[in-house]
């Protein structure tokens, strides 16, 4: 299996630039995820790693191979396209033998490989049904096998799942692990839902609506230290409040006009935190202890009134109002292991509490 | 919506009767009497078949017959084949280009084509017949079956095509294996519309009929020129059988549409 | 062998389209053409090509010729005319009114007209010469004396024209109706309109392409029309078509048949031109009334 290169790939449509100056590895036999928002631009970048589109400029590489004006059909990159794409008038077993046909395996084999796939990805005994006679998750299923089986080198994914409802969605997210798994394809799936692309990736990209790459690595990384406001608020929910950099003795302080200071602990000093330079930093709200009580050892502590109280089931949602009137979210989680979980209401004062470790330092 | 003027309600559905009686009227006095014993003169005298048996007597008209048959199967083949092989190279041209350069065909006057076709064959020397007739049936033809057949691939949805490509499908592949088979419903309707509108043909069949060489529709019009002939009747009475073959295909594929409908 | 294999592996697809469009070249427009070329061309049989010229032109530019384009002209202008006053209450009956059997009726609609050219004429030939039922029908009703023709006069080639082409025009007007959005109708009469006013605003304006398409499917081939004319009509007046036949079968005068082929397209051309713009004028003169409407209540 080889690694996917993008380099400095430019893409245009009517006139409008889609993708600007990208680059992008994709490391061989993971899992990997292109998260962002709708219209960024990663359906265009599949494309082009397909061969469906051609860079306007820029070149990509399969493993060493220039891979970059060769057409769609030479490739060994399938794809499993956000409406299925099934061809209407085969059967099940027939779109998931096309590929394998096309390049002239016999047929003793095709129908051995075409029963194994099915049976994986759980369609035994369907293989002569009709495409239209299929549910949602049945076709979904299909493409897939159709597009895994002649051992593609690399397998792209368009939101795959967009059109399945949610618990289905839960169900094939971990299969479509299992798959990737067993089969050691590298795939690159996308999608513009965060939590999916939590869930199921090795290692992710995040885009922004300018086409570009705003960071890269596993979901962990891009979770807890993301690069910029926008992966941070992308990326699971945050509070994000500018302020003022200082740096005093090694000790990093976070000065917000109205608030107060606040200790920041920074694993690794970057070349932008200067003294006096203004920055943003990023609080998750599950990081953020909410409680009437005082409470000791923790490094930073605000005050707030409650806006609201939002009850989602396994968590809390509150929305808290600070002194110099900025919003802050804070989530507690509904467990039922210490008792004298207190109750909070809206208008109550409450103190948030929250540890130096767990604040996010962002440029941008 | 309910029509409350009685008036309206009535008359409305009269008025469209009225209009299908006028249309079907004339077609069935005229199968009728081709069962009829004698010659037209006076009204009914009897069923019989003797009319028909008299169209397998004539040389001249089982002559025409085959002349026809011959013409129509061959345009029919000639324009589908060159219909299809056009959308397979379509994808390189706008489809609005493409539809308007064949659309010509049936908006322009057939007498202006047919009396175009005469002279470029005089011009080079060769003989009305067969040639001639096969020339312009076909461009009529291609009249309609680019149009049916390029507004059938632009419903498509490209994704097909695409996913092909994809799984490592050559162009002629994706074309024979995906393309073709979905296209084929409003092939096999074209086929019907050309073999009829090439038996019913008159205008082309006129101009390009050689000496010895003429369709049915030309050797109906010079036994019609000289007065009643029941054996017209029965010729028209197969005629209409086979069109309704023909009209039931082609109507209940929904196809209408997208002949007469390609209006601006 | 190598070139064969490209072709086929589609490096060079447009040589598929090649078939088509060469068809079209040679057959069509290659022809057509020629027509007007050599409607200018002056020859002898003698001396071969001796140049471009006029004569021919000058040759037809005599009164019977031009009235003969104004009879086609005629012609097609009241068969599509009647036609459309026809077709548009059966289109619309169609469309909107009928709510089972819709194939039935437009395959019902469509078959007498997808019929040889030669049997519809001959049907109405059948049923309108002196012999037949309808002359004894109405000899018998008492509105002739005795069974006569009712074939060789304005009146029957008027009703073979309507009857060939009547079809052509409730099709394109069907289709455009059968596409309408309903909901438009139920939002107009939400919105208060009574059923004239959806009709003169919603449903009018929306079968316009379709009147057109019909126009064009009409006119057209009605101007070229000789055969009815002259089975029907008796041949007593003369037409563009019928002069063409004669010029080209009988009589063999080539070029003025050239000329006046030519003369007729053009003519047949002004008018589609005039029609479609006057389509397009009644289109902008809607949105632009609108315009200064809206423009006029925002003051």
């Amino acid at each position: 299996m080889r690694a996917i290169k993008i380099q400095n790939v430019s893409k245009s449509y009517n006139q409008e630039l889609i993708l600007d100056d990208l680059s992008l590895n994709i490391p061989s036999g993971q899992f990997f995820t292109l998260l962002g928002p709708s219209g960024c631009g990663k359906t265009t970048l599949l494309r082009l790693i397909s061969g469906l589109e051609t860079v306007d400029s820029g070149k990509i590489f399969l493993g060493d191979e220039d891979i970059t004006y060769q057409p769609a059909y030479k490739r060994r990159v399938n794809t499993v396209f956000q409406q299925y794409a099934l061809f209407p008038h085969l059967s099940v077993f027939d779109n998931v033998a096309y590929s394998l046909r096309i390049k002239g395996v016999s047929e003793k084999i095709v129908r051995h490989k075409v029963l194994h796939l099915l049976a994986i990805v759980r369609l035994a005994g369907r293989e002569f049904k009709e495409i239209k006679n299929l549910s949602g998750g049945q076709q979904q299923r299909v493409a897939l096998a159709r597009a895994i089986a002649c051992e593609p080198e690399v397998l792209l994914l368009d939101e795959p799942l967009a059109a399945l409802d949610f618990n289905l969605r839960e169900q094939m997210l971990i299969e479509l692990m299992d798959l990737q798994e067993k089969f050691k394809t590298t795939f690159v799936y996308i999608t513009h839902d965060q939590s999916e692309a939590l869930t199921v990736s090795d290692s992710m990209a995040i885009m922004n609506h300018d086409g570009q790459i705003e960071q890269i690595g596993t979901s962990e990384e891009i979770y807890e230290f993301p690069s910029s406001c926008f992966v941070a608020n992308f990326v699971g929910n945050t509070n994000i409040i500018e302020g003022v950099l200082y740096i005093r003795d090694n000790q990093i302080e976070f000065k917000v006009d109205g608030l107060g200071d606040f200790w920041v602990f920074v694993p690794k000093k970057k070349s932008w935190m200067v003294s006096g330079r203004k920055v943003f930093m990023s609080l998750r709200p599950e990081k953020i202890l909410i409680s009437k009580k005082k409470m000791e050892n923790f490094s930073n502590h605000l005050v707030g009134t409650v806006l609201n109280v939002v009850y989602k089931g396994r968590s809390t949602l509150y929305k808290v109002r600070l002194k110099n009137g900025k919003l802050i979210l804070a989530f507690e989680q509904n467990e039922e292991h210490f008792p004298q979980q207190e109750d909070i209401c809206a208008q109550d004062e409450v103190n948030l509490y929250f540890q130096k470790e767990n604040i996010v330092l962002l440029e941008r | 919506m309910v029509e409350r003027n009685i008036f309206v309600r009535i008359l409305h559905p009269i008025f469209v009767s009225l209009i299908y009686i006028f249309l079907y009227l004339p077609i069935v006095v005229l199968v009728l009497f081709s069962f009829n014993k004698s010659s037209i003169a006076s009204g009914w005298s009897g069923f019989s078949l003797k009319w028909f048996k008299a169209l397998l007597q004539s040389p001249e008209m089982l002559e025409a017959l085959k002349v026809s048959l011959i013409v129509a199967l061959t345009s029919t083949f000639l324009s589908v084949l060159m219909g299809a092989a056009l959308v397979f190279a379509s994808r390189w041209w706008k489809k609005s280009f493409l539809f308007n350069i064949f659309n010509i065909n049936i908006i322009l006057p057939e007498i202006i084509i047919a009396v175009g076709l005469i002279s470029i064959f005089t011009f080079f020397k060769i003989p009305l017949g067969y040639e001639s007739l096969i020339a312009g049936h076909t461009l009529i033809g291609l009249g309609f079956v680019v149009p049916i057949i390029l507004s059938r691939f632009k419903e498509l949805d490209p994704m097909l095509t695409e996913a092909s490509t994809d799984l490592g499908a050559r162009p002629l592949q994706t074309f024979s294996k995906i393309v073709l088979p979905l296209l084929a419903p409003a092939i096999i309707v074209s086929c019907f519309l050309v073999f009829t509108l090439s038996l019913d043909d008159f205008f082309i069949s006129f101009f390009c009929s050689g000496v010895k060489v003429q369709t049915l529709s030309v050797y109906i019009f010079s036994l019609v020129r000289q007065g009643i002939d029941p054996r017209v009747n029965a010729i028209s009475t197969c005629l209409l059988a086979v069109s309704s073959i023909c009209v039931l295909v082609l109507c209940s594929s929904k196809i209408v549409g997208q002949v007469f409908g390609y209006g601006k | 062998m190598n070139f064969v294999k490209r072709i086929l592996q589609e490096e060079y697809p447009f040589i598929f389209a090649l078939p088509a469009f060469m068809w079209q070249l040679f057959f069509l427009y290659l022809p057509l053409v020629s027509i007007v070329v050599f409607s200018f061309l002056e020859f002898s049989p003698l001396q071969g090509f001796l140049g471009f010229s006029f004569s021919y032109y000058v040759k037809i530019f005599k009164l019977v010729y031009l009235k003969v384009i104004l009879n086609s002209f005629f012609l097609a202008l009241f068969t599509s005319i009647i036609c459309l006053v026809i077709s548009y209450p059966v289109a619309y009956f169609l469309a909107l009114k009928v709510k089972r059997f819709k194939t039935l009726f437009l395959f019902g609609l469509v078959l007498p007209s997808w019929t040889n050219l030669i049997v519809q004429i001959y049907a109405w030939f059948f049923l309108l010469e002196r012999r037949s039922i309808i002359s004894k029908l109405l000899c018998y009703i008492g509105i002739f004396s005795e069974p006569r023709h009712m074939i060789n006069s304005y009146f029957s080639t008027m009703i073979g024209m309507v009857y060939c082409f009547l079809p052509f025009m409730i099709l394109p007007i069907y289709t455009v109706l059968e596409k309408m959005n309903r909901s438009l109708l139920e939002a107009s009469s939400d919105l208060g309109a009574s059923r004239f006013v959806t009709f003169r605003k919603v449903i009018l304006p929306i079968s316009l392409p379709g009147i057109y398409t019909g126009l064009l499917l009409v006119f057209v081939p009605a101007f070229g029309e000789f055969v009815i004319p002259s089975l029907l009509g008796g041949a007593k007046k003369a037409y563009w078509g019928t002069v063409i036949v004669d010029k080209f079968l009988i009589s063999g005068e080539w070029r003025s048949g050239f000329a006046i082929a030519t003369v007729g397209v053009l003519f047949l051309g002004l008018f589609i031109g005039l029609l479609f713009s006057v389509f397009k004028i009644v289109k902008v003169l809607k949105t632009k009334r609108f315009k200064l409407k809206i423009q006029a209540s925002k003051k």
